[in-house]
C-alpha cells in the first residue's frame, strides 16, 4: 500500500475542530417494550428541591415520575426558561411521556428521570461524577433508552 | 452530550431533542433530532400539547431508526415566536 504520510508528525497550521470519538450501543429492544427515561440538561427540578447555582452547578435532581408537572420548575442561566416555566414540557416533555405510554408507542416511563444544568460548571465533574451516577441510577432502574433535552 | 455521552457509553441507547444541532454535532451526539425551535423550547411552544406529542413520537421513533453515530435528524416542525403554530 502506498505510504500517504509524507512528512512523519507533521501538523496544519490551520485550528481544525476536533470532536470526540463516536459512542455507539445498538438499540436491541422493540420501542413497546421499552422502558424510557428523561434526562435534560435544562436545569429541571422539584420546587421543593434546592435551586442549581447560576454561577456553575454539575449537581443533579432527581424527578420521579409521579411528579405533577406543576410541580416542577427550571433554574438555569444560561437560556431564557419563560416558556419552560409557563408550561415545563416544552423541554422537559414528562406528560407527554406518559401519554406515549398509553398510546402503546412504548411500554413504560421510568421511575425516575434526571435534571441538571447543562453549558457550564465543571465539565470534567459533569462526565466523571454526574454522568455515571444518574447511570447507575438507571441501570437499576431497568431503563431501557434515554429521551434528552439539551442546547 | 457529556451526559449522552455517558449514558451511552454504559449501554443504553440515548436520543436528543436538540435547538442547536451544530453543538450537539460538535460534541459527538451519539443520535440527535433537531425540530426547528429556539433553546428553551425545544419541543415547541407552551401549551401545544399536539406538537409536544410529534415531536417526542418522532424522536422515539428516530431512535429506532437513527443506524450510525452522530446522526442528526430535522424534524418537521417549528417554532417561532410570533409565528402562527405549525
Amino acid at each position: 500500500m502506498t505510504e500517504m504520510t509524507i512528512v512523519k508528525g507533521l501538523q496544519s497550521e490551520i485550528n481544525v475542530p476536533l470532536s470526540p470519538e463516536p459512542v455507539w450501543v445498538q438499540v436491541e429492544k422493540d420501542l413497546q417494550d421499552m422502558t424510557v427515561a428523561m434526562v435534560t440538561a435544562a436545569g429541571v427540578h422539584r420546587k421543593q428541591d434546592k435551586k442549581f447555582n447560576l454561577a456553575g452547578d454539575h449537581t443533579f435532581r432527581e424527578i420521579p415520575n409521579d411528579t405533577p408537572t406543576s410541580e416542577l420548575m427550571v433554574t438555569h442561566g444560561g437560556y431564557d426558561n419563560a416558556d419552560a416555566n409557563k408550561d415545563i414540557n416544552c423541554m422537559f416533555p414528562l406528560d407527554r411521556l406518559q401519554e406515549m405510554v398509553e398510546e402503546g408507542l412504548i411500554n413504560a416511563a421510568a421511575n425516575t428521570h434526571f435534571g441538571f444544568m447543562g453549558g457550564g460548571g465543571d465539565q470534567v465533574k459533569l462526565k466523571e461524577e454526574t454522568g455515571p451516577a444518574i447511570v447507575e441510577i438507571l441501570k437499576n432502574d431497568g431503563v431501557d433508552a434515554v429521551v434528552l433535552t439539551a442546547g | 452530550m457529556i451526559v449522552q455521552r455517558a449514558i451511552e457509553s454504559a449501554g443504553i441507547p440515548t436520543i436528543l431533542i436538540a435547538a442547536l444541532p451544530p453543538i450537539a454535532r460538535h460534541y459527538g451526539t451519539p443520535r440527535a433530532v433537531a425540530p426547528l425551535v429556539p433553546m428553551g423550547a425545544n419541543l415547541g411552544e407552551p401549551n401545544n400539547y399536539e406538537k409536544q406529542r410529534n415531536v417526542l413520537r418522532d424522536t422515539l421513533r428516530q431512535l429506532m431508526v437513527i443506524d450510525s453515530p452522530v446522526s442528526i435528524v430535522a424534524l418537521p416542525y417549528r417554532y417561532i415566536e410570533g409565528e402562527e403554530a405549525s
